[in-house]
């Protein structure tokens, strides 16, 4: 066989093969194959996310500290859990938390579907308008909240100028007020992420074909029917997808939040996450704070498998 | 049920003109069928009269009203859509009961139900009535779709190709289903297919559509029997007209002047052993068979010959077989003549069955 007909990648790497490899690799089964292709990503799953999650657990129930490594790990039972369910800061944190994931997404949802439906009538522009929309989105949320609170500034921000455009209310200080401190992140969460729910619900709304408006509106139903009957149940199983990433993320948000209003004033802005870190890396309270965090994981965990099953149950119809 | 107008109705997109000056009435309880290829504008003149695409010119009348300019929910038609257009999230009975819920209906309940559970008898998809669309076989499917048109009782039936997705088995049974349904109610169809069998046995009326013209109407046994031209006769029959050049066939009537092209029906052709033409005052068309296909109700024998192939059907338990020389003849009366630029041209009257030529009815 001329060897200058050989030009094939699998060819040459079968020619870089010595000889003994190739006749040890030759001789195992494909399951042998299969095995010797999943082990690396499952060591490394087991290495980054499984062993640690466990670790977790295990810390969870001692009075570990992180910062004294010469200290013997004891073994003190539930009563990390005990301290943190007994404590009502804990809760005020949680709920800190739940009312700043339900209302971005509630918000969120209203303006990135709306914005969703706006852009899909295709008018002139329609996918520059997209790209604009989109540039939030790209950006780091460390510096978003580090460029919203001067923006935020009551003397200098823009913020306080436009509503002050509007209203006038004078110097409106948004991260400073215990009454404003969580609309302010809500605002800037909202500035940055309906974007990404906008972008679900269009491919949502792509995908719904042309036929069903037109026999929809040769049987007489109105724009509002239209909407009811056809787009939302179309729309329905993307915009769920896209809440359940987004309520995540949000349940677990920090960086940005540490950025704008780390967590005050008072812990009127002081979620869970943050809290959390406070405990772990300030106050180097590792024991409980894994505790704390084992907490929050089998919250999102179950309330994530919840949304998954009606997603699913959406999604079937 | 109405009658529905259209006169010199045309339609551009961009360059292409999809639909050009067509005028067809569609009577009350007729069953109009547009019979073209792809592209011939029959979905075009479809989605005109339901009001989903503006004419560039001419008008539409429904019912005595000029609809030209209305929008589809004040036309009052109902369109079946050749993919079934079934909301798919909805049962079987939601979609039946969907375009009775339109506002401005005022259905009581027991009136919308009484009526989806009629039509879902008649389309015998009453099992199905709690079933999710998507649940659905592709027959099951269409039938709903059509139900969802039945239910309405519009001015007019607009469907285009509802049947061709479906198997043939199935295409046969809703075909018969559709035009008994038409029948038992007086509804009024304008039907579009590419499908000369659908237009063969539905059709009252037959329009033929070529590159957006309509070419010819008529009733289907007219349109078959007396084509306007060369590409009408090709639209009906199957297997297609045969087409041979002037002169290459003895014909009992002597071709008319300008005569090119003789175009003979395969159920015409006489198909003679090699002696059989002995004693005959023409000399026949000697040819040898290609190939015989036996379909059971038909058989169909092709023929080559020195003027091209002959199609012919032949007799299932005659002798013919292949490579076997034989000689082609034309029934008597049967052969159609074309002139070179497809029109037909009446045969000299002397032996010709008048009433038939002066049928055709050219649109």
């Amino acid at each position: 066989m001329p060897s200058d007909t050989v030009t094939t990648l699998a060819d040459k790497t079968a020619r870089a093969t010595p000889l003994a490899l190739a006749r040890r690799v030759r001789a195992l089964s494909d399951q042998a194959i299969a095995w010797l292709f999943i082990t690396p990503t499952i060591v490394l799953l087991l290495a980054i996310n499984i062993f640690p999650l466990l670790w977790t657990i295990y810390l969870s129930f001692t009075s570990y500290r992180a910062n004294q490594p010469g200290r013997p790990i004891r073994w003190i039972g539930t009563r990390n859990y005990e301290r943190l369910l007994g404590s009502e800061d804990i809760w005020g944190y949680m709920q800190v938390t739940a009312s700043f994931v339900v209302w971005t997404m509630v918000i969120q949802v209203l303006i990135g579907l709306g914005l969703a439906l706006l852009i899909n009538r295709n008018f002139k522009g329609a996918g520059f308008w997209t790209t604009v929309i989109l540039i939030p989105m790209m950006l780091s949320p460390a510096v978003v909240g580090t460029f919203w609170t001067y923006l935020y500034h009551p003397q200098i921000g823009i913020f306080s100028y436009i509503v002050n455009v509007f209203a006038a209310v004078g110097p409106l200080d948004m991260i400073g007020s215990v009454d404003l401190a969580m609309w302010s992140i809500i605002i800037v969460d909202t500035w940055m992420w309906t974007p990404y729910i906008m972008l679900l619900c269009l491919a949502g709304l792509r995908s719904i074909p042309p036929y069903l408006y037109e026999a929809a509106e040769i049987d007489r139903a109105g724009p509002l029917q239209q909407f009811w009957h056809i787009t939302l149940p179309r729309v329905m199983p993307f915009l769920m997808l896209a809440v359940l990433f987004r309520g995540i993320e949000n349940f677990k948000m920090f960086d940005m939040v540490v950025e704008l209003t780390s967590g005050g004033p008072g812990s009127t802005t002081e979620l869970a996450s943050i809290n959390l870190k406070r405990e772990a890396f300030e106050k180097w309270r590792t024991g409980y704070s894994s505790a704390f965090a084992v907490i929050l994981f089998v919250t999102v965990f179950g309330l994530a498998n919840i949304y998954v099953k009606a997603l699913n149950r959406v999604k079937q119809t | 049920m109405a009658e529905v107008d259209l006169a010199g109705v045309s339609k551009r997109f961009g360059d292409i003109t999809a639909v050009a000056d067509v005028s067809v009435r569609i009577g009350d309880a007729e069953f109009v069928v547009l019979l073209g290829p792809t592209g011939a504008g029959k979905t075009t003149t479809l989605r005109l009269v339901a009001g989903l695409e503006q004419p560039d010119a001419g008008s539409i009348t429904i019912a005595g009203t000029d609809v030209t300019r209305l929008p589809p929910a004040a036309r009052d038609v109902a369109l079946v859509f050749q993919q079934y257009s079934l909301y798919p999230h909805y049962t079987v009975y939601e979609n039946l009961a969907f375009p009775l819920k339109a506002p401005g209906r005022r259905l009581s309940k027991p009136e919308i139900d009484r009526r989806v559970r009629h039509i879902a008898e008649m389309l015998r998809i009453e099992a199905k009535l709690g079933n999710r669309a998507t649940q659905l076989s592709g027959g099951e499917m269409q039938r709903v779709s059509i139900g969802r048109a039945l239910v309405r009782e519009p001015t007019i039936y607009l469907m285009d190709e509802p049947l061709s997705s479906l198997d043939a088995k199935l295409r046969e049974d809703l075909r018969t289903e559709l035009k008994r349904i038409q029948r038992d109610l007086g509804a009024t169809i304008l039907y579009v297919t590419h499908d000369q069998l659908e237009a063969m046995t539905m059709a009252d009326r037959i329009g033929v559509l070529a590159a957006g013209r309509l070419v010819q109407t008529g009733p289907p046994r007219t349109v078959y029997e007396a084509p306007a031209s060369i590409y009408a006769a090709q639209r009906l029959g199957s297997p297609q007209i045969n087409l041979l050049p002037a002169g290459s066939l003895a014909t009992d009537r002597p071709e008319p002047p300008g005569t090119a092209t003789l175009g003979i029906r395969p159920e015409d052709v006489r198909l003679t052993g090699p002696m059989g033409g002995a004693g005959q005052e023409r000399p026949d068309l000697p040819g040898r068979v290609l190939t015989v296909e036996h379909l059971g109700v038909e058989t169909v024998v092709l023929v080559e010959t020195a003027a091209g192939p002959v199609r012919a059907l032949a007799d299932a338990h005659g002798p013919v077989a292949e490579d076997q020389p034989v000689r082609v003849a034309a029934r008597p009366g049967s052969v159609l003549f074309f002139a070179a630029d497809g029109r037909r041209l009446a045969a000299t009257p002397a032996s010709a069955p008048a009433a038939l030529e002066e049928m055709s009815d050219v649109a």
